[in-house]
Protein backbone atom coordinates (compact mmCIF):
# COMPACT_ATOMS: atom_id res chain seq x y z
CA UNK A 1 0.00 0.00 0.00
CA UNK A 2 3.22 2.40 0.39
CA UNK A 3 4.20 1.91 -2.86
CA UNK A 4 0.38 2.56 -4.05
CA UNK A 5 0.31 5.72 -2.47
CA UNK A 6 4.00 6.55 -3.19
CA UNK A 7 3.47 5.85 -7.30
CA UNK A 8 0.33 7.93 -6.82
CA UNK A 9 1.77 11.20 -5.29
CA UNK A 10 4.61 11.02 -7.70
CA UNK A 11 3.05 10.13 -10.71
CA UNK A 12 0.28 12.78 -9.86
CA UNK A 13 3.12 15.38 -10.57
CA UNK A 14 4.16 14.06 -13.89
CA UNK A 15 0.88 13.69 -15.80
CA UNK A 16 -1.03 16.86 -13.75
CA UNK A 17 -0.67 19.55 -16.18
CA UNK A 18 -1.83 16.25 -18.95
CA UNK A 19 -4.56 15.27 -17.17
CA UNK A 20 -6.03 18.80 -16.94
CA UNK A 21 -5.82 19.33 -20.54
CA UNK A 22 -7.34 16.00 -21.27
CA UNK A 23 -10.13 16.78 -18.97
CA UNK A 24 -10.07 20.54 -19.72
CA UNK A 25 -10.50 19.76 -23.77
CA UNK A 26 -12.68 16.91 -23.02
CA UNK A 27 -15.62 18.90 -21.33
CA UNK A 28 -15.34 21.08 -24.52
CA UNK A 29 -15.74 18.76 -26.74
CA UNK A 30 -18.61 17.81 -25.04
CA UNK A 31 -19.75 21.40 -24.95
CA UNK A 32 -18.71 22.81 -28.43
CA UNK A 33 -21.12 23.93 -31.06
CA UNK A 34 -20.96 20.38 -33.47
CA UNK A 35 -22.23 22.84 -36.67
CA UNK A 36 -19.83 25.09 -36.41
CA UNK A 37 -16.71 22.73 -35.49
CA UNK A 38 -17.30 21.70 -39.22
CA UNK A 39 -16.12 24.61 -40.97
CA UNK A 40 -18.79 24.54 -43.42
CA UNK A 41 -20.73 27.93 -42.40
CA UNK A 42 -20.33 29.34 -46.02
CA UNK A 43 -20.33 26.49 -47.87
CA UNK A 44 -22.92 26.23 -50.58
CA UNK A 45 -24.44 23.35 -52.24
CA UNK A 46 -23.40 22.26 -55.49
CA UNK A 47 -25.52 20.22 -57.53
CA UNK A 48 -23.06 18.57 -60.21
CA UNK A 49 -25.88 17.16 -62.29
CA UNK A 50 -25.70 18.32 -65.58
CA UNK A 51 -27.86 17.40 -68.85
CA UNK A 52 -25.81 16.19 -71.09
CA UNK A 53 -26.68 15.02 -74.85
CA UNK A 54 -24.47 11.23 -74.45
CA UNK A 55 -24.06 11.58 -78.72
CA UNK A 56 -21.90 14.46 -78.07
CA UNK A 57 -19.34 13.04 -75.40
CA UNK A 58 -15.91 11.32 -76.49
CA UNK A 59 -16.05 7.49 -76.38
CA UNK A 60 -14.22 6.15 -73.18
CA UNK A 61 -12.84 3.76 -75.72
CA UNK A 62 -11.05 6.95 -77.86
CA UNK A 63 -10.48 8.71 -74.40
CA UNK A 64 -8.38 5.50 -73.18
CA UNK A 65 -6.65 4.73 -76.52
CA UNK A 66 -5.50 8.30 -76.27
CA UNK A 67 -3.63 7.75 -73.00
CA UNK A 68 0.38 6.50 -72.41
CA UNK A 69 -0.27 5.78 -68.42
CA UNK A 70 -2.48 3.37 -67.55
CA UNK A 71 -5.91 3.76 -66.34
CA UNK A 72 -7.24 2.04 -63.39
CA UNK A 73 -10.59 3.88 -63.64
CA UNK A 74 -12.29 6.33 -65.69
CA UNK A 75 -15.19 8.80 -64.10
CA UNK A 76 -17.57 10.74 -65.96
CA UNK A 77 -17.92 14.20 -63.65
CA UNK A 78 -18.71 17.91 -63.94
CA UNK A 79 -16.82 20.70 -62.99
CA UNK A 80 -18.79 24.09 -63.29
CA UNK A 81 -20.95 22.38 -65.80
CA UNK A 82 -19.09 21.40 -68.28
CA UNK A 83 -18.26 17.55 -68.34
CA UNK A 84 -15.10 16.00 -68.01
CA UNK A 85 -13.71 12.32 -67.65
CA UNK A 86 -11.74 11.63 -64.44
CA UNK A 87 -8.92 8.99 -65.27
CA UNK A 88 -7.01 7.28 -62.15
CA UNK A 89 -3.70 6.83 -62.64
CA UNK A 90 -2.44 5.44 -59.25
CA UNK A 91 -5.25 4.21 -56.71
CA UNK A 92 -5.12 3.87 -52.94
CA UNK A 93 -7.27 2.29 -50.48
CA UNK A 94 -8.68 5.88 -49.94
CA UNK A 95 -9.46 9.33 -51.78
CA UNK A 96 -7.32 11.03 -49.24
CA UNK A 97 -4.13 8.58 -49.31
CA UNK A 98 -2.04 9.18 -52.31
CA UNK A 99 -3.59 8.92 -55.53
CA UNK A 100 -2.95 9.99 -59.19
CA UNK A 101 -5.29 11.60 -61.36
CA UNK A 102 -6.05 13.41 -64.77
CA UNK A 103 -9.02 15.42 -66.52
CA UNK A 104 -9.82 14.56 -69.65
CA UNK A 105 -12.65 17.21 -71.57
CA UNK A 106 -15.46 14.75 -72.34
CA UNK A 107 -16.25 16.89 -75.56
CA UNK A 108 -13.16 17.57 -77.18
CA UNK A 109 -10.44 15.38 -75.32
CA UNK A 110 -8.37 17.80 -74.24
CA UNK A 111 -6.47 17.90 -71.27
CA UNK A 112 -7.79 20.24 -68.12
CA UNK A 113 -5.24 21.33 -65.98
CA UNK A 114 -6.57 22.68 -62.32
CA UNK A 115 -4.72 26.08 -62.46
CA UNK A 116 -4.88 29.15 -60.28
CA UNK A 117 -8.09 30.70 -62.14
CA UNK A 118 -9.87 27.82 -62.61
CA UNK A 119 -9.65 26.73 -58.92
CA UNK A 120 -10.81 30.09 -58.23
CA UNK A 121 -13.87 29.75 -59.98
CA UNK A 122 -14.47 26.41 -58.43
CA UNK A 123 -14.23 27.66 -54.84
CA UNK A 124 -16.50 30.48 -56.00
CA UNK A 125 -19.01 27.54 -56.40
CA UNK A 126 -19.10 25.75 -53.23
CA UNK A 127 -19.52 29.61 -50.97
CA UNK A 128 -22.34 31.14 -49.63
CA UNK A 129 -20.41 33.92 -47.87
CA UNK A 130 -19.65 37.81 -48.99
CA UNK A 131 -15.70 37.51 -48.58
CA UNK A 132 -13.92 37.87 -51.97
CA UNK A 133 -11.13 35.33 -52.81
CA UNK A 134 -7.57 37.16 -51.31
CA UNK A 135 -5.36 34.48 -52.08
CA UNK A 136 -4.99 31.37 -53.97
CA UNK A 137 -1.97 28.61 -52.97
CA UNK A 138 -0.89 25.03 -53.70
CA UNK A 139 0.28 23.29 -50.83
CA UNK A 140 1.96 20.35 -50.79
CA UNK A 141 0.98 17.51 -47.39
CA UNK A 142 1.38 18.19 -44.40
CA UNK A 143 -1.48 20.90 -44.74
CA UNK A 144 -2.26 22.54 -41.51
CA UNK A 145 -6.20 22.42 -42.28
CA UNK A 146 -6.61 18.70 -43.52
CA UNK A 147 -3.85 17.38 -41.75
CA UNK A 148 -4.46 13.81 -43.56
CA UNK A 149 -4.66 14.67 -47.06
CA UNK A 150 -1.71 12.80 -48.64
CA UNK A 151 -2.35 14.78 -52.16
CA UNK A 152 -1.50 18.16 -53.73
CA UNK A 153 -3.95 20.61 -52.82
CA UNK A 154 -5.11 24.05 -54.17
CA UNK A 155 -5.96 26.61 -51.36
CA UNK A 156 -8.40 29.08 -51.95
CA UNK A 157 -8.61 32.06 -49.22
CA UNK A 158 -11.69 34.13 -48.36
CA UNK A 159 -11.41 37.76 -46.93
CA UNK A 160 -14.45 37.28 -44.47
CA UNK A 161 -15.17 36.96 -40.64
CA UNK A 162 -14.36 33.49 -40.63
CA UNK A 163 -11.31 33.15 -42.68
CA UNK A 164 -12.67 30.34 -44.57
CA UNK A 165 -10.63 28.56 -46.94
CA UNK A 166 -11.83 25.99 -49.57
CA UNK A 167 -9.46 23.23 -50.96
CA UNK A 168 -9.33 21.07 -54.03
CA UNK A 169 -7.13 18.53 -54.65
CA UNK A 170 -4.90 19.62 -57.62
CA UNK A 171 -5.09 16.26 -59.85
CA UNK A 172 -8.77 15.55 -60.20
CA UNK A 173 -10.48 19.10 -58.64
CA UNK A 174 -11.98 17.38 -56.46
CA UNK A 175 -13.39 19.18 -53.36
CA UNK A 176 -11.67 18.38 -50.10
CA UNK A 177 -13.75 20.58 -47.95
CA UNK A 178 -13.86 23.90 -45.96
CA UNK A 179 -12.17 25.39 -43.32
CA UNK A 180 -12.48 28.26 -41.40
CA UNK A 181 -11.18 30.08 -38.05
CA UNK A 182 -14.35 27.85 -35.65
CA UNK A 183 -12.70 24.53 -37.33
CA UNK A 184 -9.30 25.71 -36.62
CA UNK A 185 -10.28 26.61 -33.17
CA UNK A 186 -11.83 23.19 -32.22
CA UNK A 187 -8.57 21.35 -34.27
CA UNK A 188 -6.57 22.87 -31.70
CA UNK A 189 -8.40 21.36 -28.81
CA UNK A 190 -8.04 18.35 -30.75
CA UNK A 191 -4.54 18.47 -30.92
CA UNK A 192 -4.13 19.08 -27.02
CA UNK A 193 -6.32 16.35 -26.34
CA UNK A 194 -4.26 13.93 -28.33
CA UNK A 195 -0.80 15.33 -27.53
CA UNK A 196 -0.14 15.55 -31.26
CA UNK A 197 2.07 18.54 -30.35
CA UNK A 198 4.02 18.18 -34.17
CA UNK A 199 0.53 18.54 -35.81
CA UNK A 200 1.04 15.19 -37.35
CA UNK A 201 -2.84 14.48 -37.49
CA UNK A 202 -3.08 11.14 -35.44
CA UNK A 203 -2.97 9.87 -31.88
CA UNK A 204 -0.36 6.72 -32.05
CA UNK A 205 2.41 9.19 -31.25
CA UNK A 206 5.36 7.83 -28.56
CA UNK A 207 4.37 10.62 -26.08
CA UNK A 208 0.43 10.08 -26.17
CA UNK A 209 1.19 6.11 -26.17
CA UNK A 210 3.73 7.12 -22.91
CA UNK A 211 1.48 9.39 -21.07
CA UNK A 212 -1.10 6.82 -21.30
CA UNK A 213 -0.14 4.27 -19.98
CA UNK A 214 1.69 6.26 -16.91
CA UNK A 215 -1.93 8.09 -16.57
CA UNK A 216 -3.15 4.34 -16.65
CA UNK A 217 -0.73 3.20 -13.84
CA UNK A 218 -1.81 6.40 -12.04
CA UNK A 219 -5.70 5.64 -11.90
CA UNK A 220 -5.22 2.51 -11.09
CA UNK A 221 -3.07 3.65 -7.68
CA UNK A 222 -5.61 6.03 -7.03
CA UNK A 223 -8.27 3.09 -7.66
CA UNK A 224 -6.62 1.07 -5.17
CA UNK A 225 -6.39 3.91 -2.61
CA UNK A 226 -10.00 4.45 -2.94
CA UNK A 227 -11.10 0.92 -2.49
CA UNK A 228 -8.51 0.92 0.67
CA UNK A 229 -10.24 3.62 2.74
CA UNK A 230 -13.43 2.39 1.83
CA UNK A 231 -12.17 -0.98 3.55
CA UNK A 232 -10.52 0.74 5.89
CA UNK A 233 -13.99 2.78 6.84
CA UNK A 234 -12.72 6.55 5.79
CA UNK A 235 -15.72 7.26 3.94
CA UNK A 236 -17.44 8.42 7.29
CA UNK A 237 -20.68 11.19 6.44
CA UNK A 238 -20.74 12.93 9.71
CA UNK B 1 -10.17 24.12 7.93
CA UNK B 2 -6.79 24.06 6.01
CA UNK B 3 -7.04 23.98 2.42
CA UNK B 4 -4.88 21.00 2.50
CA UNK B 5 -7.49 19.38 4.53
CA UNK B 6 -10.51 20.84 2.43
CA UNK B 7 -8.77 19.57 -1.08
CA UNK B 8 -7.82 16.11 0.86
CA UNK B 9 -11.90 15.79 1.71
CA UNK B 10 -13.16 16.82 -1.31
CA UNK B 11 -10.56 14.90 -3.45
CA UNK B 12 -11.45 11.63 -1.56
CA UNK B 13 -15.52 12.12 -2.02
CA UNK B 14 -15.46 12.91 -5.58
CA UNK B 15 -13.06 10.60 -6.49
CA UNK B 16 -15.18 8.12 -4.89
CA UNK B 17 -17.87 8.84 -7.35
CA UNK B 18 -15.99 9.57 -10.57
CA UNK B 19 -12.94 7.09 -9.83
CA UNK B 20 -14.18 4.55 -11.79
CA UNK B 21 -14.66 6.43 -14.59
CA UNK B 22 -11.12 7.71 -14.64
CA UNK B 23 -9.92 4.21 -14.62
CA UNK B 24 -12.15 3.65 -17.59
CA UNK B 25 -11.28 6.85 -19.56
CA UNK B 26 -7.56 5.49 -18.91
CA UNK B 27 -8.33 2.07 -20.36
CA UNK B 28 -9.98 3.05 -23.17
CA UNK B 29 -7.55 6.16 -24.11
CA UNK B 30 -4.62 3.81 -24.13
CA UNK B 31 -6.19 1.41 -26.06
CA UNK B 32 -6.96 3.53 -28.70
CA UNK B 33 -4.00 5.25 -28.51
CA UNK B 34 -1.82 2.09 -28.67
CA UNK B 35 -3.07 0.40 -31.15
CA UNK B 36 -2.42 1.95 -34.72
CA UNK B 37 -5.28 3.33 -35.97
CA UNK B 38 -4.70 1.80 -40.12
CA UNK B 39 -4.70 -1.38 -38.55
CA UNK B 40 -7.56 -0.64 -36.29
CA UNK B 41 -9.70 0.42 -39.64
CA UNK B 42 -8.31 -2.98 -41.61
CA UNK B 43 -6.19 -1.38 -44.04
CA UNK B 44 -3.63 -4.02 -43.44
CA UNK B 45 -6.42 -6.38 -44.83
CA UNK B 46 -7.20 -5.06 -48.00
CA UNK B 47 -4.98 -5.75 -50.87
CA UNK B 48 -5.61 -3.09 -53.98
CA UNK B 49 -4.07 -4.39 -57.27
CA UNK B 50 -4.17 -2.19 -60.03
CA UNK B 51 -5.51 -3.53 -63.00
CA UNK B 52 -5.60 -1.08 -66.08
CA UNK B 53 -8.40 -1.04 -68.41
CA UNK B 54 -8.35 -2.09 -71.65
CA UNK B 55 -9.48 -0.22 -74.57
CA UNK B 56 -10.43 -3.14 -76.52
CA UNK B 57 -12.40 -4.64 -74.26
CA UNK B 58 -15.09 -2.32 -74.20
CA UNK B 59 -17.56 -3.55 -76.35
CA UNK B 60 -20.60 -1.85 -74.89
CA UNK B 61 -20.44 1.35 -75.27
CA UNK B 62 -21.23 4.38 -73.36
CA UNK B 63 -23.57 5.70 -76.01
CA UNK B 64 -25.40 2.19 -75.86
CA UNK B 65 -25.29 2.37 -72.32
CA UNK B 66 -27.60 5.65 -72.09
CA UNK B 67 -29.67 4.65 -74.63
CA UNK B 68 -30.70 1.66 -72.12
CA UNK B 69 -30.27 3.72 -68.88
CA UNK B 70 -31.61 7.06 -69.92
CA UNK B 71 -31.36 8.29 -66.48
CA UNK B 72 -27.54 6.83 -65.70
CA UNK B 73 -25.85 9.18 -63.19
CA UNK B 74 -22.26 9.12 -61.52
CA UNK B 75 -20.86 6.84 -64.22
CA UNK B 76 -17.89 4.98 -63.98
CA UNK B 77 -15.82 2.46 -66.42
CA UNK B 78 -13.64 0.25 -63.80
CA UNK B 79 -12.55 -3.41 -63.02
CA UNK B 80 -13.93 -5.78 -61.33
CA UNK B 81 -12.55 -9.21 -60.62
CA UNK B 82 -10.27 -8.73 -63.95
CA UNK B 83 -12.67 -7.72 -66.17
CA UNK B 84 -14.15 -4.41 -66.95
CA UNK B 85 -17.32 -3.08 -65.97
CA UNK B 86 -19.42 0.38 -65.69
CA UNK B 87 -21.19 1.80 -62.39
CA UNK B 88 -23.42 3.87 -62.04
CA UNK B 89 -26.53 5.23 -60.52
CA UNK B 90 -30.33 6.55 -61.23
CA UNK B 91 -32.41 8.39 -58.83
CA UNK B 92 -35.96 6.66 -58.68
CA UNK B 93 -38.99 8.26 -57.89
CA UNK B 94 -40.89 6.80 -55.56
CA UNK B 95 -44.36 7.87 -53.12
CA UNK B 96 -41.25 8.24 -49.83
CA UNK B 97 -39.25 10.72 -51.88
CA UNK B 98 -36.17 9.65 -54.46
CA UNK B 99 -34.41 6.65 -53.88
CA UNK B 100 -31.05 5.73 -55.31
CA UNK B 101 -30.35 2.51 -57.01
CA UNK B 102 -26.82 1.57 -57.76
CA UNK B 103 -26.04 -0.84 -60.94
CA UNK B 104 -22.82 -2.58 -62.08
CA UNK B 105 -22.93 -3.42 -65.54
CA UNK B 106 -19.96 -5.53 -67.68
CA UNK B 107 -18.92 -3.17 -69.79
CA UNK B 108 -17.76 -5.98 -72.82
CA UNK B 109 -21.23 -7.38 -73.90
CA UNK B 110 -23.64 -5.18 -71.12
CA UNK B 111 -25.38 -7.51 -69.01
CA UNK B 112 -26.76 -6.47 -65.85
CA UNK B 113 -24.12 -7.69 -62.48
CA UNK B 114 -26.32 -6.27 -59.54
CA UNK B 115 -27.41 -7.46 -57.65
CA UNK B 116 -24.62 -8.85 -56.88
CA UNK B 117 -24.94 -12.84 -56.11
CA UNK B 118 -23.68 -14.61 -52.83
CA UNK B 119 -21.37 -16.47 -55.51
CA UNK B 120 -20.52 -13.42 -56.70
CA UNK B 121 -19.84 -11.50 -53.47
CA UNK B 122 -17.41 -14.47 -52.02
CA UNK B 123 -15.51 -13.84 -55.19
CA UNK B 124 -15.21 -10.06 -54.74
CA UNK B 125 -14.12 -10.44 -50.75
CA UNK B 126 -11.97 -12.79 -51.42
CA UNK B 127 -9.93 -11.02 -53.99
CA UNK B 128 -9.52 -8.10 -52.48
CA UNK B 129 -8.49 -10.38 -49.14
CA UNK B 130 -4.67 -10.36 -48.14
CA UNK B 131 -4.47 -13.87 -48.16
CA UNK B 132 -6.63 -15.85 -51.65
CA UNK B 133 -6.31 -18.91 -49.54
CA UNK B 134 -9.17 -17.70 -46.66
CA UNK B 135 -11.36 -20.19 -45.93
CA UNK B 136 -14.80 -18.50 -45.15
CA UNK B 137 -17.01 -19.42 -41.74
CA UNK B 138 -19.74 -17.21 -42.97
CA UNK B 139 -21.71 -15.76 -45.60
CA UNK B 140 -25.27 -13.45 -44.85
CA UNK B 141 -27.51 -11.45 -46.41
CA UNK B 142 -28.41 -8.38 -44.69
CA UNK B 143 -31.61 -5.92 -46.18
CA UNK B 144 -32.18 -4.50 -42.74
CA UNK B 145 -31.42 -3.95 -39.09
CA UNK B 146 -27.66 -3.33 -39.85
CA UNK B 147 -25.65 -4.37 -36.84
CA UNK B 148 -23.86 -1.69 -34.56
CA UNK B 149 -21.11 -1.79 -37.28
CA UNK B 150 -22.69 -1.29 -40.35
CA UNK B 151 -23.98 2.05 -41.12
CA UNK B 152 -27.54 1.18 -42.90
CA UNK B 153 -27.08 3.94 -45.88
CA UNK B 154 -24.61 0.55 -47.41
CA UNK B 155 -27.44 -1.99 -47.18
CA UNK B 156 -28.39 -4.47 -49.04
CA UNK B 157 -24.71 -6.13 -47.95
CA UNK B 158 -23.21 -9.27 -48.18
CA UNK B 159 -21.78 -9.52 -45.02
CA UNK B 160 -18.68 -12.44 -45.34
CA UNK B 161 -16.89 -13.54 -42.07
CA UNK B 162 -13.05 -15.01 -43.20
CA UNK B 163 -11.88 -17.79 -40.93
CA UNK B 164 -9.00 -16.28 -39.74
CA UNK B 165 -7.46 -14.37 -37.18
CA UNK B 166 -9.67 -11.34 -34.98
CA UNK B 167 -12.22 -12.61 -37.11
CA UNK B 168 -12.29 -10.38 -39.76
CA UNK B 169 -15.28 -9.86 -41.55
CA UNK B 170 -15.79 -7.62 -45.40
CA UNK B 171 -19.26 -6.13 -46.44
CA UNK B 172 -19.97 -6.07 -50.25
CA UNK B 173 -22.20 -4.19 -51.66
CA UNK B 174 -25.66 -6.15 -53.51
CA UNK B 175 -25.90 -2.91 -56.07
CA UNK B 176 -22.40 -2.51 -56.44
CA UNK B 177 -20.01 -5.22 -55.72
CA UNK B 178 -18.04 -2.52 -53.73
CA UNK B 179 -16.46 -3.49 -50.63
CA UNK B 180 -17.88 -0.89 -48.66
CA UNK B 181 -16.84 -1.56 -44.77
CA UNK B 182 -14.85 -3.89 -43.30
CA UNK B 183 -14.49 -5.02 -39.26
CA UNK B 184 -12.48 -7.36 -37.03
CA UNK B 185 -12.21 -7.69 -33.39
CA UNK B 186 -9.53 -5.22 -32.57
CA UNK B 187 -12.10 -2.21 -34.50
CA UNK B 188 -15.13 -3.65 -33.16
CA UNK B 189 -13.64 -3.35 -29.47
CA UNK B 190 -12.20 0.37 -30.83
CA UNK B 191 -15.72 0.99 -30.85
CA UNK B 192 -16.86 -0.37 -27.28
CA UNK B 193 -13.43 1.89 -25.61
CA UNK B 194 -14.86 5.02 -27.73
CA UNK B 195 -18.03 4.52 -26.36
CA UNK B 196 -16.86 4.17 -22.56
CA UNK B 197 -14.77 6.76 -23.51
CA UNK B 198 -17.37 9.15 -24.38
CA UNK B 199 -20.14 7.57 -22.14
CA UNK B 200 -22.65 7.22 -24.51
CA UNK B 201 -22.96 3.60 -25.78
CA UNK B 202 -25.96 4.66 -28.24
CA UNK B 203 -24.94 6.85 -31.07
CA UNK B 204 -21.20 7.52 -29.56
CA UNK B 205 -22.34 10.89 -29.05
CA UNK B 206 -19.72 12.69 -27.16
CA UNK B 207 -22.27 15.89 -26.52
CA UNK B 208 -24.53 14.10 -24.15
CA UNK B 209 -25.12 15.17 -20.13
CA UNK B 210 -23.38 12.52 -18.39
CA UNK B 211 -20.45 12.96 -19.59
CA UNK B 212 -20.82 17.00 -19.19
CA UNK B 213 -21.66 15.73 -15.44
CA UNK B 214 -18.58 12.97 -15.13
CA UNK B 215 -16.06 15.72 -16.99
CA UNK B 216 -17.07 18.53 -14.39
CA UNK B 217 -17.10 16.56 -11.51
CA UNK B 218 -13.53 14.78 -12.57
CA UNK B 219 -12.01 18.39 -13.66
CA UNK B 220 -13.10 20.18 -10.08
CA UNK B 221 -11.39 16.58 -8.34
CA UNK B 222 -8.61 16.92 -10.64
CA UNK B 223 -7.79 20.28 -9.29
CA UNK B 224 -7.98 19.25 -5.28
CA UNK B 225 -5.94 16.20 -6.53
CA UNK B 226 -3.45 19.27 -7.84
CA UNK B 227 -3.50 20.88 -4.39
CA UNK B 228 -2.74 17.93 -2.76
CA UNK B 229 0.17 17.17 -4.90
CA UNK B 230 1.85 20.69 -4.06
CA UNK B 231 1.17 19.73 -0.43
CA UNK B 232 2.42 16.66 -0.05
CA UNK B 233 5.00 16.41 -2.06
CA UNK B 234 6.53 20.18 -1.54
CA UNK B 235 5.36 21.73 1.25
CA UNK B 236 5.48 19.19 3.86
CA UNK B 237 4.92 21.61 6.64
CA UNK B 238 1.50 23.09 5.52
CA UNK B 239 -0.36 20.65 8.28
CA UNK B 240 -2.23 18.06 7.54
CA UNK B 241 -4.18 15.92 10.27
CA UNK B 242 -2.14 13.37 10.60
CA UNK B 243 0.83 15.35 11.56
CA UNK B 244 -0.85 17.83 13.97
CA UNK B 245 -1.74 14.41 15.61
CA UNK B 246 1.99 13.28 15.62
CA UNK B 247 2.70 16.90 17.20
CA UNK B 248 -0.17 16.61 19.65
CA UNK B 249 1.33 13.18 20.49
CA UNK B 250 4.63 14.06 20.44
CA UNK B 251 3.78 16.94 23.33
CA UNK B 252 1.75 15.02 25.03
CA UNK B 253 5.02 12.70 25.60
Amino acid sequence: MKLIKFLHKWLSLLVALQVLIWLGSGLFFNLMDHNKARGNTYRAQVDNNIAILPASLLAPKTVLQQQDKPVNSLKLISLLSQPYYLLNHKESLYPHFYNQHSLINAFTGEVKIIDNVFVQALAKATYSGNGEIKSVEKLMPPIADFLKEKNQLWQVNFADELNTSVYFDVGSGRLIGHCNDDKRFVDFFFMLHFMDYGSLGGFNHWQTIFFALITLLFSMTGFIWTMELLKNGRYKIR
Amino acid sequence: MSLHRTSRKYHKWLMLFVGVQFVIWSISGAYMVILDIDYIHGDSLVVKKPVSLKSDSINYALTQLYIDYPQAENIELTTLLGKIVYRFSTNQILDSGTDKVEYLLSADNGELLSPVTEAYAVKIAKSQYENAHVAIRQVRLITENPPFELSARHLPVWRIDFDDFASPSFYISVQTGKLVTKRHSFWRLFDWMFSFHVMDFIEEDASNKLLLVFACLSLLASIFGIILTYFRLFNQRGNTGKNKHKQKVRKVK
